[in-house]
């Protein structure tokens, strides 16, 4: 099968789950035997083409800009469509599949102008991310309709978010597949320093580390695990808060941090490399993922298979991608209580831990291996295809 | 403790983050394609003294760099500017 991912973010344009996503996807596709183009928008330092395992990469420049970030999106989406059209004549596609609303213009051109068949998955909602606050809130919540309206499938990575897509847009559920998202677990099969990776980022051999990793917006909840952090370290003093991520609202996190009085337990570390991710993630003592809206929750997957337990807010796919007291605890979205009680119920009973950890190893592996993933996805490709 | 603290008001886009997106959008991203100041303030209409302020800001985060070219200072934003803006659109 010959097919086109259409995606705004493929590494190292790396901003939240899509990039990953589209990566693991394309890879698995390609070893599967698939002829894969991911066509996607450029970043300083990479090259407009490229193969990677096994797959080609067509970057696309967006010669013109616009400092309303609408008219930018619609600007990129015409250079994305002229790059499109020159991956085709190479590969002559068999269909096409766009992720989220920010590259689907591109992707809608496409279908129509070459009479190809159009997936979309839709990742998170404009709706669920931030409410319709303003009227550029309203305008993308009308792209992510019409980018659920015109492919012949739409794949949503969990029950929550298909319920999000139906109720909202009103799309008819058999048109919407459930697909979850899905991780390389043998990432984290690799041996790390996991104690000089703490020192690094400032935490000590006798101390307990806090991991949160995700970017520094509303939605993510970070603001209430800061909040938290008078209540976790009365109890266990020698912890320490690790916060990975970039974000619009670090500098209110950080102030937040400043009010608390505990600043000098919370390291804000920015973006890092993905070999200190894992490295990181490997050498936390709890992962925390303190979502108030999460489609899925890529970043607990992550702390599973890296053997890492994993407190989780009860919202949305999140809840479940994470088994409550199987996989991992669940705690109420918001709640300072609830946060801290969840960590302190990990780093209390080591015996427990333990077990939710192997628990989640084994999950991770069954449920959310790129394999089964790219499997279910090859399914609604043949359907498409099939039903043409 | 009640648990449920109120939920804290959006906290509203710093002026200088919005900047930084619109040097982002117009295309400002790499150092062949940085902007002079009178160039930045034709794209986004504002005062230069804003913008230098702005720029100034920008620097020191390290989310906007500087080059000389062509005789003048141009400024772009930087990879970890672009992770940045790139947060708020996602």
């Amino acid at each position: 099968m010959k097919i086109c991912l259409l995606s705004w973010e493929f590494p190292p344009r790396i901003v939240g789950g899509i990039a990953r996503h589209v990566f693991g996807l394309a890879k698995t596709l390609a070893k599967d035997g698939n002829d894969v183009g991911v066509v996607t928008l450029d970043f300083p330092g990479t090259p407009d083409y490229e193969e990677v395992e096994g797959f080609k990469v067509y970057r696309s420049k967006t010669e013109v800009g616009h400092p309303n970030f609408l008219t930018w999106t619609f600007l990129f989406n015409h250079f994305l469509e002229k790059r499109l059209a020159a991956a085709n004549r190479e590969i002559d596609f068999d269909l096409i599949h766009i992720h989220d609303w920010l590259v689907a213009p591109a992707g809608i051109g496409f279908k129509h102008f070459l009479n190809k068949p159009l997936v979309c998955t839709m990742h998170s909602t404009e709706h669920g991310r931030s409410s319709l606050h303003d009227p550029s809130s309203y305008t993308i919540d009308g792209m992510e309709w019409w980018a659920c309206y015109e492919p012949a499938r739409v794949i949503v990575t969990s029950n929550s978010m298909k319920g999000e897509v139906c109720g909202h847009f009103h799309v008819p559920g058999e048109k919407v597949d459930v697909i979850p998202n899905a991780i390389e677990v043998e990432k984290y099969d690799v041996g790390v320093d996991q104690w000089a990776v703490r020192r690094r980022f400032g935490v000590g051999d006798n101390e307990k580390m806090v991991l949160y990793v995700g970017r520094l917006v509303p939605q993510k909840g970070v603001e209430y695990l800061i909040r938290a952090v008078p209540r976790i370290s009365w109890r266990f003093p020698e912890v320490k808060f690790i916060v990975v991520g970039e974000g619009w609202m670090k500098g209110h996190l950080e102030w937040l941090a400043d009010q608390s009085e505990q600043r000098w337990r919370i390291n804000f570390t920015g973006f890092i490399s993905d070999n200190d991710l894992v490295a990181l993630t490997k050498g936390a003592d709890v992962m925390v993922v303190p979502s108030v809206y999460e489609p899925f929750g890529i970043v607990a997957l992550e702390g599973m298979a890296a053997g890492v337990p994993v407190v989780a807010s009860q919202v949305g796919g999140l809840a479940e991608v994470v088994e409550h007291d199987k996989t991992g605890v669940h705690v109420y979205p918001r709640s300072l209580d609830s946060i801290a009680w969840g960590i302190e119920r990990v780093l209390s009973d080591k015996g427990y831990r333990d077990w939710l950890v192997k628990n989640a190893y084994e999950t991770v592996k069954s449920r959310f291996s790129w394999k089964a993933v790219a499997k279910q996805t090859v399914d609604v490709y043949k359907r498409v295809l099939g039903e043409r | 403790m009640s648990g449920y603290p109120p939920v804290s008001p959006r906290p509203e886009l710093p002026e200088e983050f919005k900047f930084l997106c619109m040097l982002h959008n117009v295309g400002a991203i790499n150092a062949e394609r940085s902007l002079a100041v009178e160039e930045i303030a034709k794209w986004t209409d504002k005062e230069l003294s804003t913008i230098l302020e702005h720029l100034r800001k920008l620097k020191e985060l390290g989310y906007v760099h500087f080059v000389n070219r062509d005789g003048a200072d141009k400024y772009h934003v930087s990879v970890m500017g672009i992770r940045k803006v790139l947060t708020l659109y996602s």
